[in-house]
């Protein structure tokens, strides 16, 4: 017991040192790219791509866990990834921020760029990397603090709010500041009207529906460019479920949203395009999510959304 | 408990019978006899006192549950704690009742204690037996089952089998076989008396038998307080002062189960209510007996180490207010449903108010007697190893003098705890011109005060040869007391002018009370200081000017708070009373914050206040024996004042040197190192660490430690030793509660982008918080009391003539090390080895002494445990939704 829980928490500076850079398979020119391209899913889209993945590999030990995954994920739009259990569509949208370097047992191999930079590059900034990628877990986890301190503790953490009796004494006391933060991720997480009059009790008090909005407001209060989500609905009821597609929709307007979910109506609801990844870790299929739905290419695609297979 | 079946209402309604009040009476009747019984199995009182003796005993008791109950009943009358439930206030009066029946029956009747427990268990008895024919022959509407049941019958079978032989063998004699014929026939008899009638008689008769017999025994003397019975099979005996107390707790266990049965009407709800009182009584008894070891060392020691204690009447009462506080805090806690609300459950957290209460009455009547309440009793010393006894007395004097640090350390905790409930009440009432300049202005000028006192500090009062301190001080001290006298007063005239009704009227003044607490108060408390530096205490009439402000201040700011109190039981609307309580605790709070000013000035001044009550720097509580060091050749024993100061610097020290190095390897060994062979032989090691034999830390300490540090024992030594039998339990237990801290926790912090150390100190250590005290706490109970290792390295100084001085033996110089303290290096006393000297090597001192040191260092553990409590539970409260 007590090991699987460390296996958690080793060092980031030691699992960084784990994790194999494979600068041959980063694209640098533009001829490179063209060559890695055509072995991409055939998917086209206007503007820009925020996330561009190449060649990732995951291995947790001897699981090939990703295989060779390659795709562009457009700015300012919603990305469903769905799969059956175990497909490594997880494991994926944990690359993005490098959650997985968290797991010691992890070994990524491949290239993620954030707006042509490469995240896994040997002297990438981390803090900087997960302030620009926020990530929303599948169970509702808010800290044991008050609802506002939860809000603050991100921006606090990185000294964009100072308060207290030590900054006061220097001359700096941001509570207004904080005050507007609180309110205004809160607003944007569409649960400032449950919560206003009861923003220093602790968040464990609310609702789990109220606490997973918490959540998404903690992470939009460091203001990311671009917010994953892993199965964000999957412990809620179906009320609290549809508060947060409604949310998740009004989001895709300013933010650039990466969710894995199991639940292929909310994929066809809330996304623009949808990432199917099949059973051993390699992603099947990936277009505008009516196509996907409507007419996938792959038989396996559409055995999978009709329910012959999965 | 479920009492799904048993309602409150149902129980004692407006139309209950005369029956049913009899019953009422027989538990409370059961319950008084019950607690008389554990009262006297340790000895409090004695089972052959009698007559006016009894009676006053008796009589104390009756005032003490009077006053308990009569506390309580006015809470509840005044809605802080509303008392529903009908059967607590049925049972409670039946207990007031019994126990002014048995205080006449003391006066009246010249019989000892045992036979008037005889005749109360005979009484019940009667009246259960009664209850039960009544309800047979149908006088009453009950709804009793076929049979009371089997396992009844088996119980009753068994009591008559113990007393057939118990009785049995004492009349007609051990020897022969006729007391086991007797027996058989008394067990079988009860058990076809529980099982053979109805219900009613099933559960009344037998009861009836066995109480009844157990009655008759102790009231004909047939075991008397003299008696005693030695078998030859077994060492010793028992005697009558132990058997009697027993009977009476079981007689009176089962004559309350059986009445409670009658009292519900029999059937499921006749078994749930006397179920409900035999499993509280039993709960009674658990507890009663768990506390045997505290309770008995309290009667060994609590004599002697109390001896001529006196305390002042007002300042018991300044003790006791933040009990008040807690007591009724207990009492309002919210209940979880409506099932919580009523019943027992209510009666325990009433229980501490009513206490509390009880103790105020009995301080009050003091007071208002001007009597000295005055308990004399004797305890025996050695003297050239013969037994002396002395006279000695504890005494509640009438004295109206409070010691300055009695009313300054409570009320502060007032202040805190009372600021603390206050959440805020900005923008709450009228904004009025004039007040809104004064609150612009009055930060102006109490940051003037402070520049002038920081001036007056470094320049000295009088610079230059200009009396600048002694006059501007005079005039500004005096200046600043007027003005802050005059805010306190502001919430008081908001509230008495104007014309709206008396709630309205608060919550429209609003602005006044903020202004007025904060404002009074910090002025109030920058002229206290300036006084020091100005070398100034202005008087008038002979008395300060700045306590004669604070206690003004504080007497308004009551008068407010009297007055809020009535407002809010007038006032109907919700958020009305949220806005008044919260202006109330701020009242409470400004009162406790002047009082806090009126004894810091007494203390900084060393001038005694007294205007009607005095405040003083002595005089108002004495313990000799804690607050004494030894006196050699001196007619009184003296006291353990350096052993005491001893023990808590060895525990100071310890904690400090062991909890920040246990938690620092706990982090580093949980969220850092790499989980392999190394983390497993820490663990190991600190296992064995902690089962270590502590004299083989003491011995370590004598022949490591000590040549390096010093060369002799001393105190640093045993807080080393003490330290490092502290760290692996400190160390284990902040491991487990790292552990048990959520990876989501740090998973949501990594996503954030903190750092891993940022993250351990904001979230998980918080976290685990209460974890690491539970460790501290126990471990502190375990190093309190390590004698062993204390007598190889702190040296067992025996009845110091003085007290170890830590603080005062810091020396700074100027050539490496910097730092010095004689004290740390010098050798100390300390509570367990002064007992272990005295009790077990018999070195010196009476062993009365002995046991009143190991009296004290109880409290001193139990002290350091209520501290480490109160703060694991604060962090539980911060961590969990409550």
């Amino acid at each position: 017991m007590s090991n699987a829980i460390n296996d958690d928490e080793q060092d980031e500076q030691t699992a960084a040192g784990g994790v194999e850079i494979a600068t041959d398979s980063v694209t640098t020119s533009g001829e490179s790219e063209e060559e890695v391209r055509e072995e991409w899913i055939d998917y086209r889209f206007d503007g820009e791509a925020k996330l561009s993945v190449s060649d990732l590999d995951v291995w947790y030990g001897d699981d090939h866990a990703l295989k060779s995954v390659s795709m562009d994920i457009p700015e300012n739009s919603v990305t469903a990834l769905i799969g059956p259990s175990g497909c490594g569509k997880s494991t994926f949208l944990r690359c993005l921020n490098r959650m997985n370097d968290r797991i010691k047992a992890a070994r990524i191999d491949g290239s993620v760029e954030l707006e042509g930079t490469e995240i896994y590059d040997a002297n990438a900034n981390l803090v900087e990397l997960r302030k620009r990628v926020g990530m929303v877990f599948q169970s509702p986890n808010p800290f044991p603090k008050s609802i506002r301190d939860n809000i603050s503790y991100g921006p606090r953490k990185h000294g964009d709010i100072e308060k207290g009796l030590l900054a006061r004494l220097f001359g700096r006391d941001d509570t207004e500041a904080e005050d507007e933060l609180v309110e205004q991720s809160l607003k944007q997480a569409a649960i400032w009207d449950e919560v206003s009059d009861r923003l220093d009790d602790n968040a464990l008090g609310l609702s789990g529906g109220q606490q997973q909005r918490l959540c998404i407001a903690r992470c939009l209060a460091v203001d990311p460019e671009v917010i994953l989500m892993d199965e964000p609905a999957s412990a809620l009821d179906p009320i609290a479920t549809s508060k947060i597609e409604d949310l998740v929709e009004t989001l895709s307007e300013e933010y650039t949203v990466v969710i894995v979910t199991h639940n292929m109506q909310q994929a066809a609801r809330i996304s623009d395009q949808t990432a199917v990844f099949l059973t051993g870790g390699e992603l099947v299929e990936f277009d505008d999510t009516d196509k996907i739905f409507e007419n996938p290419e792959s038989q396996r695609v559409e055995d999978y959304i009709t329910g012959k297979f999965g | 408990m479920s009492e799904a079946y048993v309602t409150d209402d149902s129980l004692v309604t407006a139309d209950s019978s005369g029956y049913d009040r009899a019953l009422d009476g027989t538990i409370a009747l059961g319950i008084v006899g019950f607690v008389l019984g554990l009262v006297t199995l340790i000895d409090l009182v004695s089972l052959s006192s009698s007559g006016a003796a009894l009676a006053e005993t008796l009589a104390t008791l009756l005032v003490v549950v009077a006053g308990g109950v009569g506390t309580v009943a006015l809470s509840s009358w005044a809605n802080v704690t509303p008392v529903d439930s009908q059967r607590i206030r049925g049972v409670t009066a039946g207990v007031l009742l019994a126990l002014l029946g048995l205080t006449l029956a003391a006066y009246a009747v010249p019989v000892t204690l045992a036979t008037l427990l005889g005749g109360l268990l005979l009484v019940e008895a009667m009246v259960i037996a009664t209850a039960g024919v009544v309800s047979n022959i149908g006088l009453v509407d009950t709804e009793p089952n076929a049979t009371a049941g089997l396992l009844a019958g088996f119980a009753f079978g068994a009591f008559g089998l113990l007393l057939g032989a118990v009785l049995g063998g004492t009349v007609l004699g051990s020897g022969g076989f006729l007391w086991a014929i007797v027996a058989l026939i008394a067990g079988i008899g009860l058990f076809a008396l529980a099982i053979v009638p109805r219900e009613d008689l099933g559960s009344t008769l037998p009861a009836a038998v066995v109480v009844g017999a157990l009655g008759a025994t102790i009231a004909t003397a047939t075991i008397g307080v003299g008696w005693q019975w030695n078998p030859d099979a077994i060492s010793g005996g028992f005697t009558g002062g132990a058997v009697i107390p027993v009977f009476l707790l079981f007689g009176t266990l089962i004559a309350a189960w059986s009445a409670a049965k009658c009292r519900a009407g029999f059937g499921a709800r006749g078994r749930q209510y006397g179920a409900f009182l035999v499993i509280n009584l039993n709960a009674v008894l658990m507890v009663s007996i768990m506390a045997a070891i505290v309770v008995f060392v309290t009667i060994k020691g609590v004599g002697y180490s109390v001896r001529g204690s006196t305390i002042g009447a007002l300042a018991g009462l300044v003790l006791l207010s933040p009990l008040v506080v807690l007591a009724v805090r207990t009492a309002r806690t919210p209940a979880g449903s409506e099932e919580w609300r009523g019943g027992a459950r209510q009666l325990f957290r009433l229980l501490p108010l009513a206490v509390v209460g009880s103790v105020t009455a009995l301080l009050v009547s003091v007071l208002v007697t001007g009597e000295k309440l005055e308990y004399g009793y004797t305890y025996t010393v050695l003297e050239n190893r013969e037994s002396v006894v002395l006279d000695t007395s504890v005494a509640i004097t009438p004295e109206t003098t409070v010691g300055s640090l009695v009313l300054v350390l409570p009320t502060l905790l007032l202040f805190v705890y009372f600021f603390r409930q206050y959440g805020s009440l900005r923008d709450v009432g009228t904004e009025l011109d004039r007040v809104e300049a004064v609150r612009r202005r009055l930060p102006l000028a109490i940051a003037a005060i402070a520049v002038l006192t920081g001036a007056l500090a470094i320049l000295g009062a009088s610079p230059a040869g200009l009396p600048l301190g002694p006059v501007a001080g005079v005039v500004v001290v005096g200046a600043g007391s007027v003005a802050a006298v005059g805010l306190a007063a502001l919430p008081l005239a908001g509230l008495l002018a104007g014309d709206e009704a008396l709630p309205e009227r608060a919550v429209d003044r609003a602005r006044l009370f903020t202004l007025s607490v904060f404002g009074g108060l910090s002025l109030l408390a920058a002229v206290l200081v300036l006084q020091g530096p100005a070398t100034v205490a202005p008087a008038v009439f002979g008395r300060g000017i700045v306590p004669l402000a604070a206690l003004l201040g504080a007497l308004v700011s009551a008068t407010t708070a009297t007055i809020l109190v009535t407002a809010t039981r007038a006032a109907d609307e919700t958020i009305t009373r949220r806005l008044l309580g919260e202006e109330l605790s701020l009242a409470l709070a400004a009162t406790a914050g002047y009082l806090a000013l009126l004894g810091s000035h007494v203390a900084l001044t060393k001038q005694n206040f007294s205007l009607g009550v005095s405040v003083a720097n002595a005089g108002s509580l004495s313990v000799p024996m804690a607050m004494q060091p030894y006196i050699p050749l001196g007619a009184e024993p003296g006291g353990i004042f350096p052993a005491i100061v001893g023990t808590v610097w060895l525990v100071i020290g310890a904690t400090t040197f062991a909890v920040p190095l246990g938690v620092g390897a706990a982090v580093f060994l949980t969220e850092y190192a790499e989980q392999g062979r190394l983390t497993e032989v820490v663990e190991v090691a600190t296992n064995a660490l902690w089962s270590t034999p502590s004299i083989v830390f003491g011995l370590f300490g004598a022949t490591f430690l000590i040549p390096r540090i010093g060369g002799d024992e001393s105190l640093l030594a045993g807080m080393l030793v003490l330290g490092f039998m502290l760290l692996p339990l400190v160390l284990i237990t902040s491991r487990e509660a790292i552990k048990a801290v959520p990876d989501e926790y740090r998973d949501a912090s990594a996503a954030l982008g903190v750092s891993q150390w940022e993250t351990i100190r904001s979230v998980v250590l918080p976290a685990s918080m209460p974890g690491v005290i539970t460790g501290v706490i126990l471990g502190v109970g375990r190093i309190a009391g390590e004698t062993a290792p204390l007598i190889l390295v702190l040296g067992s100084t025996l009845n110091s003539t003085s007290a170890v001085e830590v603080l005062n033996g810091f020396r700074f110089t100027t050539a490496p090390p910097f730092i010095a303290n004689e004290a740390l290096l010098s050798a100390s006393a300390s509570l367990p080895t002064q007992v272990w000297a005295v009790i077990a090597a018999g070195v010196s001192g009476s062993p009365s002494m002995g046991w009143a040191t190991a009296f004290i260092l109880l409290a001193v553990v139990l002290t350091f445990y209520a501290v480490g409590i109160t703060a694991r539970t604060y962090f539980r409260k911060k961590l969990n939704y409550e």
